[in-house]
């Protein structure tokens, strides 16, 4: 008797372990070993000394916030850009999928059948200044014949929200799949019916608000985008948030969108393919840093300095996030 | 399109490789290549040795040397290996300098201890890194007959290398102007560069020697001598252009896309590029051409060197000699197409492949050399501070 109680015990310690195991030999060894590596001084050339030199850390912030919050703007925006891509999906398909369910998932994860390389790569082919996009609409006369997005900021924050999009679309697929229909036909009894004029206040409010945004940060002003992003957001609170979907929907929802948006935002800014691709000089990303001062000045110091400063960036940004969304309930309705 | 032009064999120069690779790991792109990576003889390598029969082991940058693309055996490499009686264990191992310096020499080298090769290759500025921290082995001269009789004049006492007896060049190329004559009409200034003529049209190179050596030839200075106040100055008028918007990206070797994309029409651009990867794929209103600028241009070089502490440095030697015999030279030539620094292979070439002896990127004829710059050997305080500044520039 005595031996079964103690191996119930054990047992979900010695499941825990391979997972324990692998995170302490590939996540907590190598980021020791990074963090004695920032408080290295020297070169490579005279060797680096362990000097603990804590002021590495002031310094790299100081000479890198730019960096650092442009890679948080970018990240952030292309996660709310997924979002506004990704929800309307993944509502489409858990709601109106039906029998093709499926396959339009398939498709969602399709992409990543190629490398994260080569998709971004088909990214300059499409926004070519004269390319499939942009050839048209100069022909047309619709844009003016030297504009371009490619080396610029919108091609940077479209090719990460791109690359990223699945991470948000699937958990948020995930969760709305999961709603139970009845609640819904419950509320709709409940007159919980269509959302105005409050639905078409507070669209206008966040897709302006989120136009204007977008625009200033990709350089063209805050009205070009701003205006139809109004609009758009009006058109969707009138005709297609009803109380039902504040009320139920939305937050039966979160899981899926907190799940979603860290995937996303997470990777998104310490992504540094987009920007080298997609970029020019004025739209490098705190991981371009960290790569260039890794390998092509050699100063391994500041690259793992950046590094942990990038990490508790993120730390607390998810961490306040959390706070705002509020944990419990998450954890306990995600899994 | 002809599979024997040498020009259309192997599309994967060695510094797109550099590019691709760093972006894509190595394994998973040779993998796509097709490439193993190993080849030359399947002979593992024994260390030790000395003497004429033993073991060199040659580290070289991918498709840096001819290769037999049916079985893809290297034949000059074999020939030595016939000739000689000497075992060569060649791995297309070097990927970027400093990654391979990072990788496979710093470590033993800085505990005094031999590295896992006898012979390598790397640009001008890692030899003159490796000279200054002593981690070169000096080159017999009486050993190098070959070596000493056809180096060509232009390599001789190079800043880094002033008794010519540490590097033994393997390749050079030449940066210039390639553009789009379609669209911008002939060019032969490197004023095109510095102006709005071509604004968002334009790119520059992420190699710092490339960039600011062709900035400084353009404000009249001489890369082989350059200063701290012509090196601030150059990097002032690169970071003005950059500011000013005039440079669309500073690149690697993916300007060769965007110029194909038609989303760049003038580009500093390396010989060989615009010839092997543009040319032939050019669409019909696209004219693609390469120049040495009237000013002058870059010409950098991948050096073969023996790391400290090789116990084969003679087998080394040999190969360097066998390299510096203008008939071989010229087979290898054929194959990768970049500058020569053999004397003598121009005539073998004449009776190989007449075309190819008058190419003047594979023998640049004596009005270029004379135009033809090499940056200087640079202090250890001068590579880092530059290195910094110019990543400044890039946005980094």
């Amino acid at each position: 008797m005595r031996r079964a109680i103690n191996f119930r015990k054990v047992a979900p310690y010695a499941l825990l372990l391979p997972g324990l195991l692998w995170l302490g030999l590939f996540y907590v060894y190598p980021a020791v070993q990074m963090f004695l590596v920032s408080l290295w001084t020297g070169s490579v050339e005279s060797g680096f000394t362990q000097t603990w030199n804590w002021g590495i850390y002031p310094e790299a912030i100081t000479e890198y916030w730019a960096w650092i919050g442009r890679s948080i703007v970018y990240g952030a925006l292309a996660t709310i850009l997924a979002f506004s891509l990704g929800f309307p999906l993944a509502y489409a398909i858990a709601f109106r999928g039906g029998q093709y369910k499926n396959i339009l998932l398939f498709l969602v994860i399709a992409p990543f059948f190629t490398s994260f390389l080569l998709r971004t790569i088909s990214w300059k082919i499409i926004l070519a200044d004269d390319g499939l996009l942009l050839g048209p609409l100069k022909d047309l006369g619709l844009l003016p014949e030297d504009f371009r997005l490619l080396a610029t900021p919108a091609a940077v924050i479209a090719g990460i929200t791109y690359n990223f999009l699945p991470f948000m679309t699937l958990p948020l697929y995930v969760a709305l799949e999961k709603i139970d229909r009845r609640l819904i036909e419950a509320a709709q009894d409940l007159y919980a019916g269509p959302w105005r004029p409050r639905g078409t206040i507070v669209g206008a409010l966040i897709g302006g608000a989120l136009g204007v945004t977008v625009g200033v940060v990709m350089d063209y002003g805050p009205l070009p985008l701003g205006i139809p992003g109004l609009i758009l957001g009006a058109v969707v609170g009138t005709w297609l948030i009803s109380e039902a979907f504040i009320r139920v929907t939305l937050p039966l929802a979160l899981p899926g969108i907190f799940a979603g948006s860290l995937l996303t935002f997470i990777p998104a800014v310490g992504d540094y393919i987009n920007a080298e691709l997609l970029g020019n000089p004025q739209t490098q990303m705190i991981g371009n840093v960290i790569q260039a001062r890794y390998l092509r000045i050699t100063d391994y110091p500041t690259a793992s300095a950046l590094s942990f400063i990038l990490m508790a960036a993120i730390l607390v940004g998810v961490f306040l996030y959390t706070r705002l969304l509020g944990s419990e309930e998450l954890t306990g309705a995600a899994v | 399109m002809d599979e024997h032009d040498p020009r259309r064999t192997f599309d994967l120069t060695r510094r797109r490789f550099l590019q691709a690779s760093a972006l894509t790991g190595v394994s998973a792109f040779l993998a796509a290549c097709g490439t193993t990576g190993t080849g030359g003889s399947a002979a593992p390598s024994q260390g030790g040795g000395g003497g004429e029969t033993g073991t060199l082991r040659f580290a070289n940058w991918i498709g840096y040397i001819d290769i037999n693309e049916d079985d893809g055996s290297y034949p000059t490499l074999q020939k030595f290996q016939d000739e000689t009686g000497i075992t060569v264990t060649y791995l297309e191992d070097i990927d970027g300098n400093e990654e391979f310096f990072t990788s496979s020499l710093s470590g033993p080298l800085t505990a005094g201890l031999a590295t896992e090769w006898d012979l390598i290759v790397v640009t001008d500025w890692m030899v003159d890194r490796l000279a200054r921290l002593a981690w070169l082995e000096e080159l017999d001269r009486d050993a190098i007959p070959n070596f000493v009789a056809n180096l060509e004049p232009r390599y001789l006492g190079r800043s880094f290398d002033p008794d010519t007896k540490l590097a033994a060049p393997w390749q050079s190329g030449m940066t210039g102007l390639g553009f789009d004559k379609a669209v911008t009409g002939d060019l032969a200034s490197l004023a095109a560069f510095y102006g709005d003529q071509f604004a968002g049209k334009m790119t520059y190179l992420t190699e710092m020697r490339d960039t600011i050596g062709l900035t400084a030839i353009h404000l009249g200075s001489d890369p082989a001598t350059i200063t701290q106040e012509q090196f601030d100055a150059a990097l002032a008028v690169v970071d003005d252009a950059v500011q000013n918007g005039w440079v669309r990206q500073i690149a690697g070797n993916s300007y060769v896309d965007v110029m194909a994309a038609g989303d760049a029409v003038l580009a500093m651009a390396w010989s060989g590029d615009v010839l092997t990867l543009l040319v032939p794929d050019q669409q019909e209103d696209q004219d693609f051409q390469w120049v040495l600028a009237d000013e002058g241009g870059m010409l950098w070089t991948d050096n073969m060197v023996v790391p400290k502490g090789s116990p084969n440095k003679a087998l080394a030697e040999k190969w360097v000699d066998f390299y510096y015999d203008p008939t071989n030279a010229a087979t290898i030539e054929a194959y990768v197409n970049y500058v020569c620094p053999v004397a003598g292979a121009k005539d073998v070439m004449l009776e190989l492949d007449p075309a190819l002896a008058e190419n003047p990127l594979i023998f640049p004829p004596e009005d270029w050399v004379a135009r033809l710059h090499q940056f200087r050997s640079t202090t250890a305080e001068e590579e880092t501070a530059w290195a910094e500044a110019f990543s400044k520039v890039l946005g980094l």
